[in-house]
């Protein structure tokens, strides 16, 4: 499994040579590393070193959690902000935060640090281990709500992507919305748009999603709209292969899917 | 009596209670018969119990009386003989245990509609007349499943999957056959999973939380009731190929009961009908007495799953996916020894629920529960997957690969010199094609005894996963896992041991399944 690591260190290395760029914002810290879980006496919380710092990403959490941790047995694209907020679980908070797992497995990425009292999370009441609501527990998403009339008007909806990725767990609740609101206002043409987009990471190597995901993504959206019984409305399926310039700061954001449904 | 001589002679390990169970003496008198045949002229009352492995299983049934004869659910609607009710037994909790299958095979000789050729036997291929033909429904109580290869969508054309198959073990010989397997005219995989039990049917089929138009696990269009287009939970079948029960019973028709042309509308509304009509739980505790008593857990017996909420998600401060309220925690202990051991059995069935709500352990590297948002590893418990409200289900698009089918996790007969037993389950070798990212926690290459969801959909991280079941009814119903894997329930409890490195005391096992038995 360890043949395609290489393959990210190529393209990253090639683009480092010629694809320098300054950082915005000296706080920034975009890296590619694996993940570490430390335990803690109530839930495990998620780390990553990067330049002999260690920084704090995320707490386990649900389905629902607007960030959800990496896994062991991958790395992961973090791309954060450092916190000026205490350490927790030893590591610098980012805030904000947004992390990709990188698809290609990884086994060296595979450390699991054991609780210490000194990292204990003084979370009251504490975080039940259970399917549970709660402080620190995250509330299961609403499930969508059926539209009710709705105007015949032009909607857009935006579909943001992990970094190189696809349609995953988290888009049935962006795109249920949009089917379900476009058969309520008899949408007759649906346009989609997709994006590839690319991370510039800290130390100024550009890393871009892979050629064609642009096209695979609209390609996959306008699939599952169809597949999903939206099958009437006459379907504009764009895509926009070339990836923007990333700045550091919003390219999560770049990775992206637009739909518009047209009255 | 002869069913009683016959069983003399069946050498089962382990299942001595089996003798009790289908001895017509040791049901009392003017219980019903266990075995509900096709074709017989009997009343399906409101209410049936049986003896089981751990005391007694029930089965509740919403309306009056039944009268089965010509009731499609209990009629032989094609000529090999067998009706809805030969695999969907009360007394196993409308399943079909492994020991029923051995008490069939030796009342009649073989000769029961159950043990029809085309998939009651290992391969339709092989003699029927011989035990050995059909060894896998006689051991783990298996059907088998032939699905086309590459699958199909649901407009019937071939899909383009994500992997290729090789067959790499077939000790039953039907994926290598030239008539049945993989190369055959038909390109078929053979795959052998237990009967799903068709009772509390309304949690297995809401329309409540998780059901999307979109698949929560991965995004993808859920499948829909092709009647009225709402999606479907996908929580019926163990590779969640039926969206509808109306839809399970056509598949079921057109392969288990060999029928040449679909039942009518009016005998799909009436198998339909009366499976939404049951609710099946433990009633009684060998140890621990009643489960319904008034004062006792809410959640326990069949009338609990009659009156309970539907598709909504448990958690563990107010509606429990089990509920107990604490009633067993600490009962009294006076000078009645009866009394006393039942109280004791009482509390191991409350710290066995406590255990499954929160005794932590690190799940890893399980798909479509790591890969969807937990993280991985994810310090969790049993209820984190096991989560809906009364059954232990997930509430929707239920399947996971928890390693039940997948190697390195899967039962797999260990091979030396010293070990007379051959391997029964048939092994693919699947391989990721190079367009699609590797399954992310066991690469590009997967070996497995059934590849599950993945025979449906064609995609590469869908191998091995499986629908989990709901957990009711589980003392009348083994052996457990879709292959039959686990002979007992603290064989399952073992093997998620294995499985997750937890580390589980002696005590903690024990408790566990006394409350997985009490369900």
């Amino acid at each position: 499994m360890a043949r395609h690591k290489p393959m990210i260190h190529a393209i990253a290395l090639l683009l480092a040579a010629g694809a320098q760029a300054a950082q915005p914002d000296p706080a920034i810290r975009n890296f590619i590393a694996c993940p570490i879980v430390r335990d803690t006496a109530s839930v495990p919380c998620w780390l990553a070193e990067y330049q002999g710092e260690l920084y704090f990403l995320v707490l386990q959490t649900d389905v629902s959690a607007p960030v959800n941790p990496p896994w062991l047995g991958h790395r992961v694209l973090v791309e954060g902000r450092r916190s000026d907020k205490p350490r927790i679980c030893g590591g610098i908070p980012l805030e904000p935060v947004h992390l990709s797992v990188i698809a290609e497995p990884d086994a060296s990425c595979n450390q699991m640090l054991p609780a210490e009292e000194r990292y204990n999370l003084t979370f009251e009441p504490p975080r039940p281990p259970g399917p549970s609501g709660g402080k620190l527990a995250f509330n299961t998403l609403p499930m969508p709500a059926q539209p009710g009339a709705v105007k015949s008007e032009t909607r857009h909806y935006t579909l943001n992507y992990d970094f190189n990725g696809l349609v995953n767990f988290k888009h049935p609740f962006q795109l249920a919305p949009a089917l379900e609101t476009a058969r309520a206002m008899g949408a007759t043409h649906v346009e989609i748009v997709g994006y590839r987009g690319a991370a510039l990471l800290s130390d100024g190597t550009i890393v871009p999603e892979q050629a064609g995901l642009a096209q695979r993504r609209a390609e996959q959206v306008a699939e599952l709209l169809r597949g999903a019984g939206l099958t009437s409305p006459v379907y504009a399926v764009r895509w926009v292969d070339t990836a923007a310039a990333p700045d550091g700061v919003e390219d999560y954001q770049r990775r992206r899917v637009e739909i518009t449904l047209l009255p | 009596m002869r069913l009683r001589q016959a069983l003399i002679t069946i050498p089962l390990a382990g299942t001595a209670w089996l003798y009790a169970l289908v001895s017509p003496l040791a049901q009392g008198a003017g219980a019903p018969d266990r075995w509900w045949g096709p074709g017989e002229d009997r009343t399906w009352p409101q209410r049936l119990d049986y003896e089981d492995a751990q005391g007694q299983i029930g089965v509740l049934r919403d309306g009056p009386p039944l009268a089965t004869h010509g009731h499609p659910f209990f009629t032989a609607l094609s000529a090999n003989g067998r009706a809805c009710v030969t695999c969907h037994q009360p007394a196993d909790g409308m399943s079909l245990s492994s020991a029923t299958a051995r008490a069939r095979w030796a009342a009649t000789g073989g000769r029961d509609p159950l043990f029809a050729a085309f998939d009651g036997s290992n391969c339709p291929n092989l003699p029927q007349e011989q035990e050995s033909s059909h060894s896998l429904l006689l051991s783990r109580g298996l059907i088998r499943i032939g699905l086309p290869w590459p699958p199909r969508g649901e407009d019937g054309k071939p899909l383009d999957p994500e992997f290729t198959i090789e067959v790499v073990r077939d000790p039953t010989g039907c994926n290598t056959s030239k008539e049945y397997g993989l190369n055959s005219p038909r390109p078929t995989i053979s795959v052998y999973r237990r009967p799903r039990p068709v009772a509390n049917t309304k949690y297995t089929t809401h329309q409540n939380f998780g059901v999307l138009p979109f698949i929560g696990k991965n995004g993808l269009p859920a499948a829909r009731d092709p009647d009225t287009g709402k999606p479907s939970a996908m929580n019926l079948m163990s590779d969640a190929r039926a969206p509808t029960l109306k839809v399970q019973a056509l598949d079921a028709a057109a392969t288990h009961l060999q029928m040449a042309a679909p039942p009518s509308a009016a005998q799909l509304a009436a198998i339909v009908s009366f499976e939404s009509s049951l609710y099946v739980a433990q009633s009684r505790s060998r140890t621990a007495g009643s489960l319904e008593e008034p004062a006792g857990p809410s959640g326990l017996g069949p009338a609990a799953m009659q009156k309970g909420e539907a598709g909504v998600l448990g958690n563990n401060t107010t509606r429990w996916v089990i509920p107990m309220e604490n009633k067993w925690k600490s009962l009294p202990r006076g000078h009645d020894a009866a009394e006393n051991e039942r109280n004791a059995a009482r509390e191991s069935i409350q710290r066995g629920h406590d255990i499954y709500m929160f005794r932590t352990f690190w799940i890893r590297d399980s798909m479509h529960l790591n890969s969807v948002g937990l993280g991985n590893p994810a310090k969790r418990t049993c209820s984190t997957c096991h989560g809906m409200h009364m059954t232990g289900m997930d509430t929707a698009n239920g399947w996971m690969d928890i390693g039940s089918t997948n190697l390195p996790w899967a039962r797999e007969e260990p091979l030396n010199p010293w070990n007379a037993n051959k391997p029964e389950m048939p092994l693919f070798k699947v391989t990721c094609k190079d367009r699609v990212a590797p399954h992310p926690f066991l690469g590009r290459v997967i070996y497995t005894q059934d590849p599950g969801r993945a025979l449906i959909s064609g995609r590469c991280n869908d191998v091995g996963t499986i629908v989990m079941q709901q957990l009711r009814g589980l003392s009348a119903r083994a052996p457990y896992f879709s292959n039959g894997s686990a002979a007992t329930l603290r064989e399952v409890v073992d093997f998620y041991d294995r499985r997750y490195s937890i580390g589980y005391s002696e005590q903690e096992k024990q408790d566990l399944v006394n409350f997985l038995g009490a369900l």
